[in-house]
């Protein structure tokens, strides 16, 4: 029955996996915790909570589920969904603190973009770790003394996580689309939504062929939502797409100019819908949509004292860190994905971002403004005030 | 009323919330807000939970109460810091904070705890923890006062608001990923806090309460 459960929610929240599917806040058991069990905190995105407490399985300890307004982790923590506010209130209204003794709280290391450890600690006395990535590692993380390997901090997109994104962008566009030509074109829509799905699972199954065709770091932001490298990849699934519709209808005799322009035309609108924001579904890209993928990281040495909390959050291992000497280093710049983790954490704000046009974006920014759904930052630069005698009337 | 609802797409601009709000709640918001207000008086001391852009604490400041108010929205607050700077006052001062982080308090400090659309947003867990502290954080003859959405109590109000509820709910989700949950049995939860409930007001469709509870003397 559980199994079931599990099966059903996966296979729905997939289909629907672009919406926040909340579920209930607050303190969850797992197994027979004792007052020296771990404590551990994740968001309240319903299918989040599901596979975390399926990892858990055997684990005796407690599973907090924080509000990110069903949002998952990373998103949710990025957008100012998922804040220490948030931690804070699971951490005091839940009453964890009479369960257990000790005040150590292990946080999804990819909520370290939004949630800052040393305010948790500040405020609560409890003590912020970043566990693993993937919440099937936190067994052998808890097992391991707490340590965590290179590949549970590291970000990897695998077939069953790409298989995961076709599925939740084919099912929403099927849906929209097949609805938008109901009216005019009801022949149409199976062979629609066969396109769009068929057109989304060869884009992410084959993105390990391509990927390294894909040009992210042109400046053109904004104009056209996706640069070079990615038109080059819809314009080739589309056109390989046309020829064999018309080779098709050549074999099948059924060859007409206007049938293989109306499917020439539906298709291109839908490998552009498709791959708009293919990079956003990874997560070893920054999305197009965001101006931030266009930040450079930078490290100040003079302020780094090696305390390594970079390395302990970058999803994708830009650090090295030298134990002896206390100094970290930009060891893989290149793989930066701009989330912001290490400027959030840096407890001596040792990192900033630099935009193209040069200017400094402070970690106190990155802290402060969280990314909208647009991907800018809210606001970055505080307005000067004004006074009332100057502007004439109040906003 | 329901309309509130559309509150959380308006939040995510937040220059534009108060604009947005007047016309959606066709100035009704406003007058609640003003009603509540008039029971904080001059150098009392005020709390606002939830401010948002400072609509409640601005209100009691300009009666002349000392008022703090918290968000857990820095760019909410940013707006409430530039109003209060604009219309001059001194006495009103915003913090970033949670509803949970109301234990850094002193016990009977506050002449007044008012929370306008913020109870709403919080988990059950919270909101309980929220009032007790308030409970605790009054002075005795303290008010609380709050104004908010709730759940109509009988089922076919229910089914009518649901229905309104529904197209805007699902706007504001794919909008701004987030929702609110009316308040249930507010004045049921106020009360077995300790505090007692002077005076309720509701909408014509029940689905927004005002609400005036005092701690009581001694």
């Amino acid at each position: 029955m559980k199994q079931i459960v599990f099966a059903w929610i996966n296979v729905l929240q997939t289909l629907l996996r672009v919406l926040p599917f909340p579920c209930r806040t607050g303190l969850r058991r797992i197994g027979n915790p004792t007052r020296d069990s771990p404590v551990l905190l994740t968001c309240n995105f319903r299918l989040t909570v599901e596979r975390v407490q399926r990892a858990l399985e055997g684990v005796d300890c407690y599973l907090l589920v924080a509000n990110s307004r069903g949002v998952n982790v990373w998103c949710a923590a990025t957008g100012g969904l998922l804040t220490n506010h948030d931690v804070i209130s699971v951490l005091k209204t839940s009453g964890i603190e009479t369960l257990v003794d000790h005040r150590q709280l292990i946080l999804p290391q990819l909520a370290a973009t939004g949630i800052e450890g040393n305010v948790v600690v500040n405020k609560t006395g409890w003590k912020v770790l970043w566990g693993p990535i993937d919440a099937r590692a936190i067994p052998a993380f808890l097992e391991g003394g707490l340590r965590k390997t290179v590949a549970m901090r590291t970000v990897t997109f695998p077939w069953p996580q790409r298989l995961e994104m076709a599925v939740a962008w084919a099912f929403p566009i099927s849906v929209v689309a097949g609805l938008l030509i109901l009216p005019f074109w009801r022949r149409a829509i199976p062979s629609l939504v066969g396109l769009i799905w068929g057109m989304s699972l060869l884009m992410f199954l084959g993105f390990p062929l391509y990927r390294r065709y894909l040009r992210t770091r042109s400046s053109n932001v904004g104009f056209v939502f996706f640069d070079f490298g990615q038109w080059g990849l819809a314009l080739l699934l589309w056109s390989s797409f046309v020829v064999g519709v018309a080779s098709v209808a050549f074999a099948t005799g059924s060859f007409s100019w206007p049938l293989i322009v109306r499917w020439a035309l539906v298709s291109l609108v839908m490998t552009v819908v498709l791959s708009i924001d293919l990079t956003g579904s990874t997560p070893v890209y920054k999305s197009d949509l965001h101006k931030d993928r266009l930040l450079q990281i930078v490290l100040d040495t003079q302020r780094c004292k090696g305390v390594a909390l970079c390395e302990q959050v970058c999803p994708t291992n830009v650090f090295a860190v030298d134990h002896h000497r206390h100094l970290a280093a930009l060891a893989s710049p290149e793989r930066c994905v701009q989330c912001g983790a290490c400027l959030v954490q840096c407890p001596f704000d040792a990192l900033s971002f630099q935009d193209p046009k040069g200017d400094q974006i402070t970690p106190a920014i990155v802290r402060r403004f969280k990314l909208n759904l647009l991907g800018h930052r809210l606001e970055k630069q505080p307005k000067p005030v004004r006074r009332a005698d100057e502007s004439g009337q109040a906003t | 009323m329901s309309t509130y609802v559309l509150m959380r797409i308006l939040e995510s601009i937040p220059r534009r919330y108060d604009l947005g709000i007047r016309l959606l709640t066709l100035g009704s918001l406003e007058k609640a807000y003003d009603r509540l207000a008039r029971h904080v008086g001059r150098g009392e001391r005020a709390l606002d939970l939830g401010c948002g852009t400072g609509a409640l604490a601005l209100r009691a400041a300009r009666r002349g109460a000392a008022v703090k108010g918290i968000d857990t929205n820095a760019q909410m607050l940013e707006i409430a810091v530039h109003r209060a700077q604009h219309e001059g006052l001194k006495n009103v001062e915003f913090v970033e904070n949670g509803v949970a982080e109301l234990d850094a308090e002193e016990p009977e400090s506050y002449d007044a705890v008012m929370s306008g659309l913020c109870l709403s947003e919080l988990s059950p867990e919270e909101l309980n923890y929220a009032l007790r502290e308030t409970a605790r954080i009054l002075k005795p003859g303290g008010v609380l006062l709050v104004a908010d959405e709730t759940k109509p109590r009988t089922w076919l109000l229910r089914v009518v608001q649901g229905l309104i509820r529904a197209p805007l709910v699902l706007v504001t989700f794919l909008l701004t990923q987030r929702t609110s949950h009316p308040l249930e049995g507010l004045p049921q939860r106020v009360t077995a806090v300790g505090l007692s409930v002077e005076a309720v007001r509701r909408s014509p469709l029940r689905s927004f309460v005002e609400l005036v509870a005092r701690k009581p003397l001694g």
